[in-house]
């Protein structure tokens, strides 16, 4: 285990310069970007007004004094307050965080179960035509936009066929009236749409990059040596052949991360799921930087820190790299 | 405690009676007028794509801020059904029950509703008013109100329940601005905050008011829900709780009122009207919308400084075709910078007509000569120029089209550019803009046009244009100015027919809209400066009651 040591530390120091990049370019982009938090047409706001606004706000300082005053207060956890809400943005994340880990945490599970099945399935037999179906589904799950995904799940399944709700983390008004089971049942309800749309579209990734796994491993001495010795075929695919595939899977599942964050944004949107995607596609729409700023630096920080994870836990299931 | 619930989203539809009033022709056509007498109770869900950006009264901005405020908060008084806000007649009371005059006009005493309590329990008293006039017109709460009260002098209480408005000089409108300009705010919970940092205070995100509803609970960019305030003085409204649900954007507000998680949504695009109509549970109401629309010259660009090509281009559009394309029955012909709803307006107003032939004329004698693409041009100058226009305007984005195609039959190249909507704003501050097609929703106060088309209103409104004429201005200032209603209305018509004819603008169309509510709610009309001023009287008949109807009050406890 030691060896691992200097090894994540210089990992911790790449992904340390990587969130300081991904903040300084965010800052730069919006500082830059047109539009004007304090501009509007209602003709009772005066043009003193709006600058009043603008040194409420702190845009009336020169860039890079801002940038500097952005850094140090970033550094001390301060990410400043929203335009819009004047809540401090480290608190309007720290509420849609969970949010957003929790569906992500879902999406992940369903579509590792998934990809994983799909996946040995297919090295199994590669020739069964049911396989094929669910495989080419997957594909084309996988081939579509995660917004687009969601619009039609949320047209077919809270429109057409109504069996699961539109939108939010709970019933609004009336699950603190719920029974503990109605309570818990209510919240399963809400999550299954933006978990399952979010899962689909990683299932045929996972599950190609599994199969192809099973392929690189059949061939392997010990499963031969199992095989002689009598071992079932059901033991040799998920006792053997499944826990050696498994390994390259962790390393996919980091690559994933941003992929599912990314996807996030929009199928947070799309069923006003309360996390960092729809805060943050919120706060685009609002010119609020603050707490665009605070969700790319948070979101980034997350992809970065969900990838040294997964180097870690590598490196942790395979003896060959502590050495 | 109450036990689980049935599926809710499935409950609307199976109570809902069969009423579809697609009124798209009369107003107001599914109203009923509610009776109190056992009707208390029920819960309606509006949805809305709007976020809510404060509860802080001086700082609100956006409308449906406006609604949650305007039900949770008071005025001292109330603009009546008639919409008139010269003096003070059809005023009606509202935390102060009557009002005296000073016999030199300048001031107004103001007599509070000695039974009024806030919500935390504590009476409303002068020293809130005094206080809530302070907050507005303080620089450092850069309030968008205060430039309304400029002409206030000071507020004072001669005694704890009354509070006097003294006033700079006599208008018409003074008792419009000490009345209804400001909600009236608790002193005791906010007078001991700094005003720099009021608008991140506690307070500002859970407001104690003295209205009708009582809030309960916000949570950021999901919803917002109030109760009835049972011990009001002024009587507790029939529903018992009002919900705003937060929706990303308009398709899925829309999903939430088809699948009935919400009951209401204020504003449907006309080419969804359809689709409400099959939902059985839906009905749809048509309520008038104090605006209009415009395709504005930028004055300051050469090209519309001459009279003449502003002339040529109103009459080479055809207002009544276009506003029927795209509105159909739910829009009419603007007539001048006003909507009709506003008392000052004037549809007499002499307007110029759609003359293809008259527009070629005028442009060929102004030198603008067709070329072979039948473009016009001028010194080599083409006649062309681009129609700015916000992308989140569904209608203007149209009209912007119908604009490009009816001015290439005589010769003139307008390009639709169309910018999201800060960038648009930002371009028109900025006066980079040839034209802009805008949409000004009025307050109905006779000081729009100030606020809009004045000189003055190029520096502190919305004068983008920059449309100056000094005939115009005096009859606006002597409109304003007059204590007579009559004279003053005649100032306004004068001023009217100055601007109409000077043509900074073509007047486009003044829109209705198109409400989509749950047919068990029994609303009351809908007001064109609010329909959510009614909101105290709309009630769900118990028959009709769903699970989330009966919750009760017990969540706000």
């Amino acid at each position: 285990m030691r060896a691992l040591a200097p090894r994540i530390g210089r990992r911790a120091l790449h992904s340390f310069v990587v969130i300081f990049l991904v903040a300084t370019i965010a800052f730069g982009l919006i500082a830059i970007a047109p539009g004007d938090p304090c501009a509007t047409d209602d003709p009772r706001i005066t043009l003193a007004v709006q600058a009043q606004c603008r040194v409420r706000l702190g845009l009336d300082g020169p860039l890079l004094v801002r940038y500097g005053q952005f850094l140090s207060h970033a550094a001390r956890g301060d990410l400043g307050q929203s335009y819009i809400t004047q809540q401090p943005v480290a608190e309007m994340i720290a509420s849609a965080l969970p949010n957003t880990m929790l569906l992500m945490a879902l999406a992940i599970a369903l579509s590792l179960i998934g990809g994983l099945a799909l996946g040995v399935a297919r090295s199994v037999q590669p020739r069964s035509s049911l396989g094929e179906i669910v495989m080419g589904t997957a594909v084309v799950l996988y081939s579509l936009p995660e917004f687009w995904m969601a619009q039609i799940a949320l047209f077919v399944f809270a429109y057409l066929i109504p069996i699961l709700p539109a939108g939010g983390t709970v019933t609004t008004i009336t699950h603190d009236y719920m029974s503990v089971w109605g309570r818990w049942w209510d919240r399963v309800d809400h999550v299954l749409l933006p978990a399952c749309t979010l899962a689909a579209v990683s299932i045929a990734g996972i599950a190609r990059f599994q199969r192809n796994a099973m392929r690189d491993v059949a061939g392997e001495d010990y499963l031969r040596t199992a095989r002689a010795k009598g071992v079932s075929e059901r033991d040799i695919v998920l006792r053997h052949a499944l826990r050696n595939a498994l390994l390259p899977l962790i390393t996919n599942i980091g690559f994933t991360l941003p992929a599912l964050f990314g996807g996030a944004l929009f199928v947070e949107r799309v069923f006003s799921w309360p996390g960092m995607g729809r805060l943050a596609f919120d706060a685009i729409g609002q010119r609020d930087a603050p707490v665009v700023i605070g969700c790319t630096l948070v979101g980034s920080a997350a992809v970065v820190l969900g990838s040294l994870l997964a180097d870690a836990l590598y490196a942790v299931a395979d003896p060959r790299m502590r050495t | 405690m109450m036990q689980g619930y049935p599926p809710l989203r499935a409950m609307p539809r199976l109570i809902a009676l069969a009423m579809i009033a697609l009124g798209l022709t009369a107003c107001q056509s599914g109203d009923r007028s509610a009776s109190s007498a056992g009707q208390t109770g029920g819960t309606v869900v509006f949805a809305t794509p709007s976020n809510i950006e404060t509860l802080l009264p001086p700082a609100q901005v956006n409308i449906t801020t406006a609604q949650i405020l305007d039900l949770v908060f008071d005025y001292l008084a109330d603009v009546g059904d008639s919409l008139n806000m010269l003096g003070d007649h059809g005023f009606t009371p509202r935390l102060a029950n009557r009002w005296t005059w000073s016999p030199d006009s300048l001031s107004i005493a103001f007599s509070l509703d000695p039974r009024a309590k806030w919500h935390d329990g504590v009476p409303v008293r002068a020293a809130d008013v005094k206080f809530t006039y302070k907050l507005y017109t303080d620089p450092a709460m850069g309030s968008g109100v205060a430039s309304n009260l400029a002409r206030i002098d000071s507020v004072t209480t001669p005694d704890s329940l009354t509070a006097t408005v003294w006033f700079k000089q006599r208008y018409p409108t003074q008792f419009f601005d000490a009345a209804t300009q400001m909600r009236i705010l608790p002193a005791h919970v906010l007078a001991s905050i700094p005003v720099a940092s009021i608008r991140s205070s506690e307070a500002a995100s859970h407001p104690i008011g003295s209205g009708r509803f009582r809030f309960v609970r916000w949570t950021p960019n999901q919803s917002i829900e109030i109760v009835a305030d049972t011990a009001n003085y002024r009587g507790r409204p029939l529903l018992d709780r009002l919900v705003w649900d937060i929706a990303p954007d308009y398709q899925s507000a829309l999903v939430k009122l088809y699948t009935g998680e919400a009951d209401m949504y204020e504003v449907v695009h006309p080419d969804d009207v359809p689709e409400v109509a099959k939902h059985a549970g839906l009905r749809t109401i048509v309520y008038p919308q104090p605006a209009y629309s415009f395709l504005g010259f930028n004055m300051k660009r050469p090209l519309f400084a001459e009279a003449g090509i502003r002339r040529a281009i109103t009459l080479s559009l055809d207002r009544t075709s276009m506003v029927r394309n795209i509105l159909d029955t739910l829009g009419v012909v603007a007539k001048g910078p006003f909507s009709r709803l506003n008392r000052i307006s004037d549809t007499t107003v002499a307007q110029v007509p759609y003359d293809t032939a008259a527009a070629n004329r005028l442009l060929d004698s102004l030198g603008w000569k067709r070329g072979k693409d039948g473009m016009r041009a001028r010194g080599g100058r083409k006649l062309a120029f681009q129609v700015l226009v916000p992308s989140s305007s569904k209608y203007r984005v149209r009209m912007a089209s119908l604009i490009q195609d009816q001015l290439q039959r005589v010769g003139i190249a307008a390009t639709p550019s169309v910018l999201e909507n800060s960038v648009t704003l930002s371009q028109i501050h900025g006066h980079d803009f040839d034209t802009f097609i805008g949409s000004w929703i009025s307050d109905l106060s006779p000081n729009d046009p100030k606020q809009t088309w004045t000189t003055s209103a190029e520096t502190a409104g919305l004068n983008y244009f920059s449309y100056s004429d000094p005939k115009f201005d005096a009859a606006i200032d002597s409109g304003l100015l007059d204590l007579d209603p009559a004279r003053s209305k005649a100032h306004f018509s004068h001023a009217y027919q100055i601007i109409v004819a000077d043509e900074p603008g073509v007047w486009l169309y003044e829109p209705q809209l198109v409400a989509a509510v749950s047919a068990r709610i029994h609303t009351a009309p809908f007001r064109p400066d609010g329909w959510w001023i009614k909101v105290p009287q709309w009630y769900i008949p118990a028959g009709e009651r769903t699970a989330r109807d009966r919750v009760g009050l017990a969540a706000a406890r």
